[in-house]
């Protein structure tokens, strides 16, 4: 875990040094936000039924600025081909890529979603604290999978493109569980189908985890 | 006999229809500087590539001290230098350093960071973002930074390139004090005279293969541009 360590530490310091994926994530955010909630006149209850979805948005789309931010530092310098050079498992690449990832996106959605619930005038209760483990699958799916995908990527002329096309097919049914959640907790009806949905995300997570970090180190190689 | 620093062989490579090597065989010993010659697109950075193990050879073997470029042990002794920085511009010098002797696991590496920064004299900018450097100091860390693990191998891909007077005169100098201490070098250059000065051996590519291999020492750089590298055959600077 040495290596994958010393990778969180130096994305993170990187990050918290430029803010420039937490900046452009919370302009996008906020964007979505505004747009939705004085452009459209809907009704309260119309609202409540978007409100899930629209948080994913913001989250997935700040997420994609997050990956696509991450891999281009290691595009730079040619720093991809430092870390295929490296005397470690490509699987501790992978994990610490990813739990920078990770960390940032959820350090952004902390930081975001007392935000929503003032705009969207949403009651929070002690039944809010079930969205923790609804947030916490929705984004490990997306970022163990957008890893190895910026990864794939980064090697191509396209590299948004082409992440876009690979990773949204992939993702969208942990994302579409993750808003169904959501929407759950938030409406208040928590229904005896919560916890087998959320058990469907974490075994998404945990599938799409193992098999990135077992191919890291193929993708490493030209 | 000693296990070789370096065993090819048969190795061809091939990008789809472009025939980048053929049927290369080398074997380089422990201690050996050997300097890789040929023309732009002769395949001296695919060779280097295969070694190294970040490209595979489409036909042959390649070991490194007996066993696959691949191994860990193999790459935790190996250094690459090419026109690539392997640096994060938003990171200091000293950060930079920090964070790949933690990924090489450096003993001592406090000691040891400090001792690179004087080699390459950017000690008083240590705590500085890489992006305020010139071009020369960057290319200076990007030597220390190769340097830090002290690598038994060494693949140097065109390092004299694009480099300023004070950045090559501090590689020659760090390049012979790696090779009195016994590391097996390979570098790939146009440069005929610096690697007379430097090597003990010499191949040339020429068309994918390895037309000639002999021994720096017996060697006139000038007969050698003369021979191989001829104006007629003009587009090469030597
Ligand atoms: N990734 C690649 N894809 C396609 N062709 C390549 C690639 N890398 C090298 N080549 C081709 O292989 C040949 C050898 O290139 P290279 O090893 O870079 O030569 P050198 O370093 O001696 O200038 C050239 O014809 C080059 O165009
Ligand atoms: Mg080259």
């Amino acid at each position: 875990m040495r290596a994958a360590i010393a990778i969180v530490k130096k994305d993170l310091r990187m990050e918290f040094r430029s803010k420039e994926s937490i900046l452009a994530m919370w302009i996008f955010s906020l964007l979505i936000f505004v747009i939705f909630n004085f452009t459209f006149e809907v009704s309260r209850l119309v609202m409540l039924e978007i409100a899930p979805g629209l948080l994913w948005v913001a989250f997935v789309f700040s997420g994609m600025f997050g990956l696509n931010h991450s891999f281009a530092l290691e595009k730079e310098n040619g720093n991809l081909r430092a870390m295929a050079l490296m005397p470690v498992d490509g699987g501790q690449i992978y994990v610490g890529k990813f739990l920078s990832v990770t960390l940032i996106m959820l350090m952004f959605e902390a930081l975001i979603f007392p935000v929503f619930i003032i705009f969207y005038d949403l009651q929070l209760s002690l039944q809010t604290f079930k969205l923790i483990p609804v947030l916490l699958g929705g984004t490990i799916g997306f970022t163990s999978l957008g890893t190895i995908l910026s990864a794939v990527a980064v090697h191509t002329r396209n590299q948004q493109i082409l992440l876009s096309l690979l990773l949204w097919p992939l993702v969208s049914p942990i994302i579409i569980w993750s808003v169904t959640l959501t929407g759950m907790v938030l409406g208040g009806e928590i229904t005896a189908s919560f916890y087998p949905l959320l058990t469907r995300v974490v075994a998404f997570d945990v599938i799409f985890f193992t098999l990135s970090y077992m191919l890291f180190d193929f993708i490493l190689e030209d | 006999m000693a296990i070789p620093a370096l065993q090819i062989k048969d190795v061809s490579k091939d990008f789809g229809r472009i025939i980048a090597l053929r049927g290369i065989n080398l074997s380089v010993d422990p201690g050996e500087f050997v300097s890789i010659l040929g023309r732009n697109g002769a395949g001296k950075t695919t060779l280097l590539n295969i070694i190294s193990g970040v490209s595979q050879p489409s036909e042959g073997s390649v070991e490194l001290f007996g066993s696959d470029p691949s191994d860990r042990q193999n790459k935790a002794k190996l250094a690459v230098i090419s026109h690539e920085m392997f640096l994060y511009d938003n990171l200091t010098a000293m950060e930079n350093l920090e964070y790949y002797s933690r990924i090489y696991n450096v003993p001592d590496s406090a000691v040891r960071v400090e001792q690179v920064l004087r080699d390459i004299e950017l000690t008083h900018r240590r705590f500085d973002l890489v992006s305020t450097y010139s071009r020369g100091m960057t290319q200076r860390l990007t030597i220390a930074r190769a340097l830090l693990h002290e690598p038994a191998l060494l693949l140097l891909d065109e390092p004299f390139t694009g480099l300023d007077q004070h950045a090559i005169g501090m590689l020659i100098n760090l390049l012979r004090k790696q090779r009195e201490k016994g590391r097996t070098i390979l570098l790939t250059t146009h440069d005929l005279h610096t690697a007379k000065e430097l090597s003990d051996r010499f191949i040339i590519l020429e068309k994918h293969r390895i037309v000639k291999d002999g021994m720096m020492a017996d060697t006139d750089p000038d007969k050698i541009r003369n021979e191989f590298f001829s104006a007629s055959t003009a587009g090469v600077e030597v």
